[in-house]
């Protein structure tokens, strides 16, 4: 873990337009809560709300978050200036990963439990619930979409098709996606904490070794793929 | 430029007609550039005439999209059904993700490489406004989109009338869709190359679009479904303004086709709301996207 | 100290072979690595720097692998082609994070220096993104001299920059090459070269073509014969005595005054011109050799 590059990531996350996007979203979801609170009191909407920000806006800020930490300097290979340093290629990408993940918990985890208050604020254990689901998923998101981000530079097309094809339109058609699909996985453990949500149907055991391996290898195969970056002449 | 036998005059330079000679012909004038730009820009859009990768997606995603038609059209003809399963429009409405996608993805490929890599100069050098050049642009997209939406229509049409369901009825239900599927690709294709001729980096517009579309899309449906619950209609009505999708399937309820949404507009005023403002969007889009790029040639 | 040795380097992509079998060993001081575009510098560079894995062959600094290796980079200042994107960092701040990076004991005294060595350290509160070419290259150069490492390489360091920030430039790396450090540069414009390094080594279509000092080079090419421009005060007197020579292949009347002179023994030339000259009482105002210029050799080894 370095931190002069942990630095650096966090700000080139926070750089201009994406920083608008990334807090935008959030901004979104819980004036969303806000108004729904206001005109529709107490206890309703609570699924839609919630599940709007976990199905969407939270791998869509994870997506960012890991885009904005790597991407763009692989893309026009300044991350040269990084790698060409005596620092082992996993602690740089673990340096990412770690900016990446604090603006994915932050910026996606956490609003959820805001919105849960807000929406439902005698069930804090529900809305705790949603926001360690969301911690779960939103952490093997990123190290997913970090891998992404080093293997090819369309990361975030693929990403998102990832996100929306195969955890969304698949997931609902096809039952055993779930078991390889991270939005499930993260309300399991939603699940596990609250009775009052409907987990996937499968363990909150499972859910969290699956994510873990699943964050543990994207995370070291980021590092490998850093250590066989090439730098190019003019293409 | 002069005969090489003559000689040359002392203390100047000359240079001798060897039949050297730039193109003094009659030049195409900004009507067949446009033309040529929406043609090119449209045939990008599918990845062809560019790189074998960057055909794989607009593919694929045209061929999810299909697919459900072509087997609708199957089991019609296999099992003689009375009439088709999905309406029209409602065909669009089920696959919106894939065509978000498509919008998301596509629009960097037409709006943002050249801003990105300056060649936007070069286009411009040419007898080409940056009004032209971006409504061009606009055109491809929207002609793209419109393959997109348009194949599953006319596949279904055509398995109807095989399956020999009345003629009428099916043409004018398609037709229905096909303006829909219009006022739809023309809203997307606003939204989409707007925000793609504003942030230059292609992940980035693809997120942002997505965002925008599918985002907005969720917070609009969410809405609607906690007003039904609370059985506040009118709310559910307003809110429908605010997502392409839902203007959608908001007019394609009125115009008979599709289950019924959510929360569908009712009353004419409310209706014709619906249409204003769906048009609103795309035309507000465009003025928007000629005004950047008018912005973007003054540097 | 500080010397990377290629052996029988070679690199291919897929039918494409970029670098063919190149062995040469760059030493302290400055060198040139010379060649057309497309001749495979970039390459050769990115495996000295580590970044690119040779298809065969090795490539050493001191006899360690460079590939794979984060260590050899506490050794190694890279200065490659690409523009520094780091557009909102001030310099200053990139420098200091390159410091850092490197885990030196003092970041800011080490940052401070670098910054002066480039002529840097005003501008240096300034965004990155606001700098212009030659202002962007000199921070990619603090940012590779931060650590004080034994070996420089840059990549068509002059790429794009402006006449007086060039001359700057050229006489940092004269300096750091009296240093005692290694350092590398490629370029395909000659005259650029020429100011800065005699020591060139010459790549062309992924082959070593030449390697030292260009002056010796062009002797080397004996098949050539050295071309002279020799003004006299009485040009056709001495062209006549000229073409007796055996050392003297050709000889030619130049408008203007002066014989151009094609010469396949230099040394037995320099040795009989006076001679010649003083024999038949033809006084030698100029003489000139007209390829011995490394655009000549260049040439010569390009064209070959």
């Amino acid at each position: 873990m370095n931190p002069t590059i942990l630095r650096l990531s966090t700000q080139a996350l926070f750089g201009r337009r994406r920083g608008v996007l990334l807090l935008l979203i959030p901004a979104l979801l819980v004036v969303l809560a806000v108004v729904v609170r206001l005109v529709a009191g107490a206890g309703s909407g609570y699924d839609a709300v919630i599940g709007l920000g976990f199905t969407l806006a939270l791998p869509i800020v994870a997506l960012l978050a890991a885009s904005a930490v790597l991407g763009p300097e692989i893309d026009d290979g300044s991350i040269v200036y990084l790698l060409a340093k005596p620092v082992s290629r996993h602690a740089v990408a673990q340096s990412k990963y770690a900016a990446a993940w604090v603006a994915t918990m932050s910026l996606g985890a956490v609003p959820l439990l805001v919105c849960g208050l807000v929406l439902d604020a005698g069930d804090a254990r529900r809305a705790l619930a949603w926001t360690l689901g969301a911690a779960v998923a939103g952490t093997a998101y990123t190290a997913l979409f970090l891998g992404l981000a080093a293997l090819t530079r369309h990361a975030v097309v693929i990403g998102l098709v990832f996100a929306l094809l195969w955890e969304g339109l698949l997931g609902q058609v096809l039952a055993g996606v779930k078991w390889v699909a991270i939005g499930p996985w993260g309300e399991a453990v939603a699940a596990a904490v609250s009775p009052r949500v409907d987990g996937s149907g499968i363990g909150a055991g499972y859910a969290l070794v699956a994510a873990a391996v699943v964050t543990a290898a994207t995370l070291w195969f980021a590092g490998d793929r850093l250590r066989s970056f090439t730098l190019r002449g003019d293409e | 430029m002069t005969d090489p036998t003559s000689a040359t005059p002392v203390g100047r330079s000359v240079i001798h007609d060897l039949g050297y000679r730039p193109y003094t012909g009659p030049r195409l004038g900004e009507g067949p550039i446009a033309r040529a730009l929406v043609l090119t820009g449209f045939r990008n859009a599918f990845g062809l005439g560019r790189s074998g990768k960057s055909k794989v997606l607009p593919f694929i995603l045209l061929a999810l999209n299909v697919l459900p038609a072509v087997i609708i059209a199957g089991v019609m003809a296999l099992t003689g059904a009375k009439e088709l399963p999905i309406g029209y429009a409602q065909y669009a409405s089920t696959t919106q993700v894939l065509l978000g996608i498509f919008v998301a993805a596509q629009a960097p490929v037409l709006f943002s490489r050249d801003l990105r890599h300056g060649t936007i100069a070069l286009y411009l050098a040419r007898p080409l406004r940056a009004g032209t050049y971006a409504l061009a642009r606009w055109t491809s997209l929207l002609m793209a989109t419109l393959v997109f939406l348009l194949i599953p229509i006319v596949i279904m049409w055509a398995a109807a009338l095989l399956v020999e369901l009345d003629v009428s009825d099916q043409t004018t239900n398609a037709g229905k869709a096909l303006l829909l599927a219009v006022l739809l690709a023309t809203g997307l294709t606003g939204i989409a190359g707007l925000i793609a001729s504003w942030s230059t980096r292609r992940g980035f517009a693809v997120v942002a679009t997505i965002a925008v579309l599918l985002i907005g899309n969720g917070i609009v449906t969410a809405v609607q479904g906690i007003a039904s619950e609370q059985g506040a209609v009118s709310v559910g009505e307003w809110a429908g303004l605010f997502s392409p999708y839902s203007l959608y399937r908001g007019l394609a309820f009125v115009l008979g086709d599709g289950r019924e949404p959510l929360a569908p507009p009712t009353g004419g005023a409310m209706q014709t709301a619906y249409l204003v403002v769906f048009l609103g969007i795309s035309l507000a889009c465009v003025a928007a996207l000629l005004w950047r790029y008018r912005k973007v040639a003054e540097r | 100290m500080s010397t990377i040795t290629l052996e029988t380097v070679s690199r291919w992509y897929g039918n494409v072979v970029a670098v063919n079998g190149i062995s040469m060993t760059v030493g302290p001081g400055i060198t040139g690595l010379l060649g057309p575009n497309g001749a495979g510098k970039t390459t050769l560079i990115a495996m000295m720097a580590g970044f690119l894995a040779p298809s065969a062959g090795s490539a050493t600094l001191e006899g360690r692998q460079i590939w794979r290796n984060t260590d050899v980079y506490r050794s190694i200042g890279l200065v490659p082609e690409r523009e520094v994107s780091f557009g909102y960092l001030t310099g200053r701040q990139f420098v200091r994070a390159n410091a850092e990076l490197h885990g030196l004991a003092d970041p800011g005294a080490a940052t401070e220096r670098a910054l002066t060595v480039v002529e840097m350290v005003d501008p240096a509160e300034r965004r990155i993104g606001t700098y212009s070419k030659g202002m962007r290259q000199r921070v990619k150069l603090a940012s590779a001299l931060v650590h004080d490492p034994g070996v420089l390489l840059l990549d068509e360091p002059f790429n794009g920059v402006d006449p007086r920030q060039r001359l700057h430039l050229m006489s940092l790396l004269r300096r750091m090459g009296a240093e005692g450090r290694t350092v590398l540069f490629s370029s395909h414009i000659l005259e650029e070269v020429e100011q800065v390094a005699r020591q060139i080594e010459v790549v062309v279509s992924g082959r070593h073509a030449a390697s030292g000092d260009f002056g010796q080079i062009r002797r080397l090419m004996t098949d050539r014969p050295v071309q002279y421009v020799v003004v006299s005060d009485d040009d056709r007197n001495l062209a006549s005595a000229l073409i007796t020579e055996p050392s003297v292949v050709a000889v030619s009347l130049r408008r203007g005054g002066g014989l151009d002179v094609a010469v396949s023994d230099f040394g037995a030339f320099a040795h009989r011109l006076p001679r010649l000259a003083r024999d038949r009482g033809v006084r030698i105002l100029e003489l000139v050799p007209t390829d011995e210029s490394l655009e000549s050799v260049f040439a010569y080894l390009v064209g070959a």
